[in-house]
């Protein structure tokens, strides 16, 4: 089920009437996560069991972690997990990326080997959830938080709808404690939840479905060179599209979560206004690069075991980040692309940094101190180069993606116009738009903007963003990140 | 802002938004605008699960926009009794959606392909996009999807500002036909009142197209800019043959279930029936798939009662001529290729 759906509406409908009945917590619990499953179901029923396994196997495995005393066996039942969870995810999401890979591989040496091709289907958001569910049993290792007590919060943690299938990837101290005693949305909550709805679905359905998906589709699915302008456009279109429709989702489980009285994590922060890399994967997909961080990057060294290593370490984290969002070379290249700005970035800071007593708003050297105007001049260049590895993130090959780079830097020449004047201006606009709000709001979230605002302006700008919702007549369509 | 303050923001958004709604509904009414239904995926989706039903219950029609236009359903249906599937995309190729019902072995009903020339042979990628697409959307239909297309008829059917094509965001920012840069293609505009779409996916012309003869010129300009009927033959030798083979091949499988197939040739009229004639030589194309496939066919100009019809814009019936043009074809249908209408009634 997607957000962008009148089946959602009418679901989300039921569960908070449902949720705001006089029934005991434990009633409620068990209706949100028989309601989390027929959420999940209403894509693909079978995949259900997926999720029940990956439950059971890593609340049990979760537990016994926790008690054992003996490291042999407790680093047994740690790969047992790792195993289970990421032998799931290696075989739905990489398997027919293996196998290729594989194939090549005994080819070039003279094998002759042609399998038949798998036929996989990927289950929605199984990136996600194993992730979710890898955290606790690695947490449980280390003993960083306590065991979930009951079975339900723990299938209710995993499965909770509203972070299932595209995040925020939650970690169990975010969102078990808020199980286990009983909630209710205030009203202040309830209504700041279907205001983060109507802006979460405004981005996806208006600005990445309806004004910006059209341009980025054309371009990336045009067979020939492009005329520079129209390679660009189509890259700024995706840079637009890709960032409403992840932040839309975020947004959208956020507020549908705040209805029902819980608090998910914040999983974007205006990225589009970074200053440097550092600072850009500081509010793009925070819940995804956090947890990089540390269940990744720190424990292969992080930054402790010399600089060499740091460099490898985070080249490391990138690549594996990159591979994660698809089972392809390009999403490789687009995470090694990352890692080697963020290279760049660590080269620069230690080479000119200077240490101060002022808080350093970003990363790369650059604080407020250099003024505002140098500062968004440092964003708008973390911008450009953000936009250049969209085109991997979204290129079918190489091919194509050298290409379109070889047509947006003029070294392809006499490509062909495909771009309306209206889909130029629409991508321009909302383009533009984006980078002076992001820059506007970088510091600031919108519930407190929208307290500062007399309540009849804010009825005026939420009754357009809700107009424009269902004028653009755009529903149904997936999220990208569903298929990471 | 106090909580008091946001139930307040909160009841006159929606007031505000009750009050555009109402407003733009009650204008577009009194402008003479209709319900239209958006004819994608979703409602394709409905069609064809029903293709299913017993060979003596409905017929199942595929082509391009021809048929969605010329074929009346309710005609159809007062008249034989059945159900008449509609799985024609308009602008495309039949192929693809030939080649779907051929593999599925539970397809074993009754089928009506239109030839429209210009689009059954088109080697063009664009002329198969939409039914492809609609295929898969069928085959990898959602119990969420299910709910929703149910969810959404009831709405379609009662808001005239629901209708995608005219009235969404971006088909009024279309309409604001800002130029282009030169070399690029910019679809034309169609008439609003050129095409409704039904439940059921039958297109049909509102009055105020039927009556207005600008528009009908309009339209026939916007069939020269999209091509304006073929005035050479676009395939010949083996990619022909090619595809005569895998339409026979497909209508071979339907046929072997069970199942029959009769190709039609919905009426043309000026500019386009004279470019068609030159275009695709009937001996070498239409005739062609009948010898290739064995199947039977029904040509519009091998009647009387049905080679005067005269099209607004050149390709598509009006509403009336459609019901006296549905009326023949049952007739052709009964008599000429042995179709049994259980409760047909008199014609």
């Amino acid at each position: 089920m997607v957000f962008n759906s009148y089946t959602f509406i009418a679901f989300f409908i039921i569960i908070l009437i449902l949720h705001n009945l006089p029934f005991s917590w434990k009633v409620k619990k068990i209706n949100l996560l028989i309601a989390s499953y027929i959420f999940y179901a209403a894509w693909n029923p079978p995949f259900i069991l997926l999720l029940w396994l990956s439950t059971v196997v890593d609340y049990f495995v979760g537990r016994a972690l926790f008690a054992q005393t003996n490291l042999t066996k407790k680093r047994l039942l740690l790969v047992l997990s790792l195993i289970g969870n990421l032998g799931m995810l290696c075989f739905f999401k990489y398997g027919g990326f293996l196998l290729e890979n594989f194939v090549s591989l005994v080819n070039l040496f003279g094998v002759d080997f042609h399998p038949a091709e798998p036929n996989i289907i990927l289950p929605a958001g199984i990136s996600f959830y194993t992730f979710t569910t890898l955290c606790y049993t690695i947490d449980m290792y280390h003993k960083r938080s306590k065991p979930v007590k009951s079975m339900l919060d723990f299938s209710l943690f995993v499965t909770f709808f509203p972070h299932l299938v595209a995040g925020p990837i939650v970690r169990p101290p975010q969102l078990v404690p808020q199980f286990e005693t009983p909630r209710q949305a205030t009203t202040k909550q309830i209504i700041d939840g279907l205001l983060l709805l109507s802006l979460g679905l405004f981005m996806k359905v208006v600005l990445a479905d309806s004004m910006l998906s059209g341009t980025a589709d054309s371009v990336f699915s045009f067979a020939g060179p492009l005329a520079t302008a129209d390679t660009w456009m189509g890259v700024l279109a995706f840079s637009g599209q890709i960032f409403y429709d992840f932040a839309g989702y975020s947004t959208c489980a956020i507020g549908v979560s705040m209805c029902l009285g819980f608090v998910l994590p914040e999983n974007f922060r205006y990225p589009y206004a970074a200053i440097g890399f550092s600072d850009f994967w500081r509010r793009w997909h925070i819940t995804l690069s956090t947890w990089l961080r540390d269940y990744l990057y720190i424990p292969i060294g992080g930054n402790r075991k010399g600089e060499g290593r740091t460099y490898i370490n985070l080249m490391f984290t990138m690549l594996l980040g990159g591979l994660w969002h698809g089972a392809s070379w390009t999403f490789v290249a687009w995470g090694g692309l990352h890692g080697l700005y963020l290279w760049l970035e660590k080269i620069i800071r230690d080479k000119f940094s200077k240490p101060s007593t002022r808080p350093v708003m970003a990363t790369a050297g650059v604080s407020l101190n250099s003024g505002q105007s140098a500062s968004f001049i440092y964003a708008l260049f973390t911008f450009f180069l953000i936009t250049l590895t969209w085109v991997f993130f979204r290129a079918e090959s190489f091919t194509q993606a050298w290409e379109m780079l070889g047509s947006m830097f003029g070294i392809t020449s006499d490509g062909a116009a495909l771009l309306r004047s209206i889909d130029i201006i629409k991508v321009w606009v909302i383009i533009s738009i984006t980078v002076i709000v992001h820059w506007w709001m970088r510091d600031a979230s919108v519930l407190q903007l929208a307290y500062k605002i007399p309540w009849w302006c804010l009825s005026i700008v939420w009754a357009l963003i809700v107009l424009a919702i269902i004028l653009v007549q755009e529903s149904g369509s997936a999220f990208i990140y569903f298929q990471f | 802002m106090s909580p008091q303050s946001l139930k307040r923001a909160a009841i006159l958004m929606v007031i505000l938004v009750m009050a555009f709604l109402a407003s733009w509904e009650l204008y577009l009414r009194s402008d003479g605008a209709d319900h239209s239904f958006d004819d994608g995926g979703p409602l394709f989706s409905v069609q064809r699960a029903q293709v299913y039903l017993p060979q003596d219950q409905s017929t199942v029609s595929i082509g391009s926009s021809r048929i969605k236009f010329d074929l009346d359903n309710n005609t159809w249906k007062e008249l034989t009794g059945e159900t008449p599937v509609q799985l024609a995309c308009v602008g495309s190729t039949p192929l693809p959606v030939l080649y779907d019902l051929a593999d599925d072995p539970d397809f074993r009903g009754k089928l009506l392909i239109d030839v429209t020339e210009g689009l059954f042979f088109s080697e063009r990628a664009g002329s198969a996009e939409n039914p492809l697409k609609y295929i898969a959307y069928y085959h990898d239909l959602t119990p969420a999807q299910r709910a929703s297309i149910i969810l959404n008829n009831p709405l379609e059917s009662t808001f005239v500002f629901l209708d995608k094509d005219v009235y969404s965001l971006n088909a009024m920012l279309d309409k604001l036909r800002i130029d282009s840069r030169p070399g690029v293609f910019m679809f034309p505009i169609f008439p609003r009142d050129f095409e409704r779409v039904s439940e059921e996916r039958q297109c049909y012309m509102a009055p105020g197209f039927v009556q207005d003869s600008n528009q009908h010129k309009t339209m026939q300009k916007n069939w020269e800019i999209l091509g304006g009927g073929p005035t050479k033959p676009p395939i010949s030798g083996v990619a022909l043959d090619s595809i005569l083979h895998l339409v026979k091949t497909s209508t071979d499988k339907i046929r072997a279930r069970g199942g029959d197939v009769v190709f039609v040739r919905t009426p043309s009229s000026g500019l386009f029936w004279k470019r068609e004639q030159m275009g695709y030589p009937r001996e070498q194309y239409w005739e062609r798939i009948l010898q290739t496939t064995g199947c039977k066919g029904i040509h519009f100009a091998d009647d009387p009662a049905t080679d005067h019809y005269i099209c607004p814009e050149f390709s598509h019936l009006t509403p009336e001529d459609a019901i006296d043009y549905t009326r023949h074809l049952i007739r052709h249908l009964r008599d000429d290729c042995g179709w049994q209408f259980t409760s047909l009634h008199s014609m």
